[in-house]
């Protein structure tokens, strides 16, 4: 889920790119900086509510989580657990880069240590690093077009991204898929430092909420667990939320329980 | 040697210097010392580390579902999601007379929290007292007193105390995803605090009662991940292993039983590679003892030319003279042994029982995921003490085989007419 807020940030990004770029460009002009800059600014400063059910299944259990969720631009984020009952209540705020879990049970909170930011979060297939990842592609990664094309049957783009010597980042190699007819994110495949596929990403479900297209569905696959998944869907989702600054992402709204 | 004439006048001749003849005996006699001291507390520190390594946490053997490792896995429990009649399988683990000791354990990551500190870290569930009877890390706990079951009380070690900044009696939050899904987490109280000196521990494994640990990560009484055993003798490991299997087998779904020399197999190396350095020694040692003794020797015989020149005159051949200088070497070699057992034995009794503590010169050294306190600990290995004697009196043979020689062709005319 904390990877799905920044996921849902980018596809609201792509999708205000596809609002305000009403012809997409060649392949000659295509500049994977400016349409990563773009999609990596236009979801900063953004401001999302909404409600999603993420849906958990490994080779031992499955479980169901109905979330309500908030964020404001790329350093804030609040997630609580609405069901199941047994969690109700449970909440993960991201302020900068600290991220606190707050415990109904025992009605305390505790702060994320920066060894477990590549722990799961909530026994999902996402990390806590998804939340709180602070790096601008652009800043960190240098991004080529490695693909623009009919791939079946939609015409995308797949840009690769390398991280720089300097970036302090997990991924080895990363690859964007990009619809181009409405900068839709299709996909993405992250590589660990080795080359090996660590995971992947898949989005679907393309609908309008909030006003916005966007892709209600996403699947996040682990490479090395076939038959393993995390799936988060939008039930709702509005943007540009009014009242909505930080001073609502405080540990005092994390321990509210409902 | 004493009906040989040859014998009798190597001997004899030994005292006719003997200043020279101690001095020469010393060398020799402390290349002894020097090899059995060295030896025998190389295979001090060996011992220590093994001992350390297999008794201050881990056993020296351990029963576990055959996918529990390398991933340690929350559901590898043994006997799968079944789990085992424990105290059935503590009974017929412990039904070898060289198992000291067994108890089950139970293992999750999670984090730890108090206040604003949280530190990830390694959640272990232990019988307490089966546990002190196993391992030495809970024996003298630093503060406080062990967990009680069902009491949501923990252990844990210093340095994980210090980045907590808590101390006893403080409130911590435990978070661990639990078997279920769900994230397991509840509210415990620090009752002590242990010190292993091994940094990876004491900063992150926090100890708990097996019954409150499952409880927390929704694992039934009968699963646990880890039955640790340990044995009278560390270097017995495999061997017990292979009686626990059969003593277990059958009660066990693909459970399998695995000493520590499996585990960790980089200190067997180790200790492999020392023992291979014991020879290397000998020969460093007594090879510069070599040219000690045969300079000396060379000089003695030197000394005796027209005494060897007269016995071949006679009539003594050749190779009685060589033999009359390898017996004089040879009663050297013995007389340095003795020697070398009188300077060595004591020390190695005293080091063995009560070893000087070097520790407070260099402090306590973490190696190989062991603790070593540096002491003059010295083993007993008797095999080598003989080798290294062998080893002696073939050098003080070895050394005069050149001088030897030299004396048999002396020219008898040459030498008694004074040219």
């Amino acid at each position: 889920m904390t990877g799905c807020m920044g996921c849902a940030r980018q596809t609201v990004g792509l999708v205000a790119v596809s609002m305000t770029t009403l012809v997409p460009p060649s392949y000659a002009q295509v500049d994977p900086y400016e349409i990563m800059d773009r999609v990596d600014q236009l979801y900063r400063g953004e401001s999302s509510h909404g409600t999603s059910t993420m849906e958990v299944v490994t080779e031992n259990w499955d479980r169901q989580m109905t979330m309500e969720l908030w964020s404001l631009g790329n350093d804030f984020s609040l997630v609580r657990i609405q069901a199941p009952a047994r969690e109700a209540g449970t909440a993960t705020l991201k302020a900068d880069r600290d991220i606190y879990n707050y415990l109904p049970k025992v009605d305390r909170t505790i702060k994320i240590p920066a060894s477990m930011m590549g722990g799961s979060w909530m026994g999902s297939h996402f990390t806590n690093d998804d939340l709180v990842q602070e790096s601008r592609l652009v800043d960190d990664y240098n991004i080529d077009l490695s693909f623009d094309g009919d791939r079946d049957g939609t015409v995308v783009w797949e840009f690769t991204l390398i991280p720089k010597a300097e970036a302090a980042v997990v991924w080895g190699r990363i690859e964007y898929e990009v619809r181009q007819a409405d900068y839709m994110p299709l996909g993405v495949r992250y590589y660990d430092e080795d080359g090996e596929l660590a995971r992947t990403m898949e989005f679907s479900d393309f609908v309008t909420l909030g006003g916005r297209t966007v892709p209600r569905l996403m699947m996040m696959r682990p490479a090395d667990k076939p038959g393993e998944h995390t799936s988060m869907r939008y039930e709702d989702l509005e943007f540009d939320v009014e009242d909505l600054d930080e001073s609502f992402f405080s540990l005092r709204t994390l321990q509210r329980r409902r | 040697m004493s009906q040989s004439p040859w014998a009798r006048i190597g001997m004899r001749n030994l005292g006719r210097h003997p200043k020279r003849t101690l001095l020469t005996a010393m060398g020799l006699a402390v290349g002894f010392f020097a090899s059995v001291v060295l030896v025998g507390w190389s295979q001090g520190l060996v011992n220590q580390m093994v001992e350390n390594s297999t008794s201050l946490l881990g056993g020296q053997l351990e029963i576990h579902d055959a996918e529990f490792l390398p991933e340690r896995g929350l559901y590898d429990t043994i006997g799968g999601r079944d789990g085992v009649d424990l105290d059935q399988l503590l009974t017929r683990a412990t039904s070898d007379v060289r198992v000291v000791a067994a108890a089950p354990r139970v293992y999750a990551g999670g984090l730890v929290s108090s206040g604003n500190s949280t530190v990830a870290g390694m959640l272990m569930g232990v019988d307490p007292e089966g546990e002190v009877a196993l391992s030495r890390f809970l024996d003298v706990l630093t503060a406080g007193r062990l967990p009680r079951p069902g009491q949501n009380e923990l252990v844990v070690g210093t340095e994980m105390a210090r980045q907590l900044e808590t101390e006893i009696g403080g409130e911590l939050v435990v978070v661990a995803p639990a078997a279920d899904g769900s994230m397991g987490n509840d509210l415990f109280t620090l009752v002590g605090t242990y010190r292993t000196g091994l940094g990876e521990i004491d900063s992150a494994f926090a100890v708990l009662p097996v019954e409150d640990l499952q409880a927390l990560v929704v694992l039934s009484a009968g699963r646990v991940h880890e039955i640790a055993v340990s044995t009278q003798d560390p270097w017995v490991a495999e061997e017990v292993a292979v009686a626990v299997t059969t003593a277990v087998d059958g009660d066990v779904l693909e459970a399998e039983v695995v000493p520590w020399t499996e585990l960790n197999p980089a200190l067997v190396e180790y200790a492999r590679l020392a023992s291979s350095m014991y020879g290397v020694i000998l020969v460093i040692v007594f090879g510069l003892a070599m040219f000690g003794v045969a300079n000396t020797m060379l000089m003695a015989t030197y000394e005796r030319r027209r005494e060897f020149a007269v016995m071949l005159a006679v009539g003594t051949t050749p190779w009685g003279v060589v033999l009359s200088v390898l017996y004089e070497a040879l009663a050297l070699g013995l007389f340095a042994l003795v020697l070398g057992v009188v300077m060595t034995a004591p020390v190695m009794i005293w080091w063995h029982n009560a070893p000087p503590d070097l520790t407070g010169l260099v402090g306590e050294i973490e190696m190989m995921g062991s603790v070593v306190s540096l002491t003059m600990q010295v083993e007993y290995d008797v095999n080598f003490a003989v080798m290294t004697a062998a080893a002696l009196l073939a050098t003080a043979v070895v050394a005069a085989f050149y001088p030897a020689v030299r004396a048999s062709r002396v020219p008898p005319a040459d030498i008694l007419s004074g040219l």
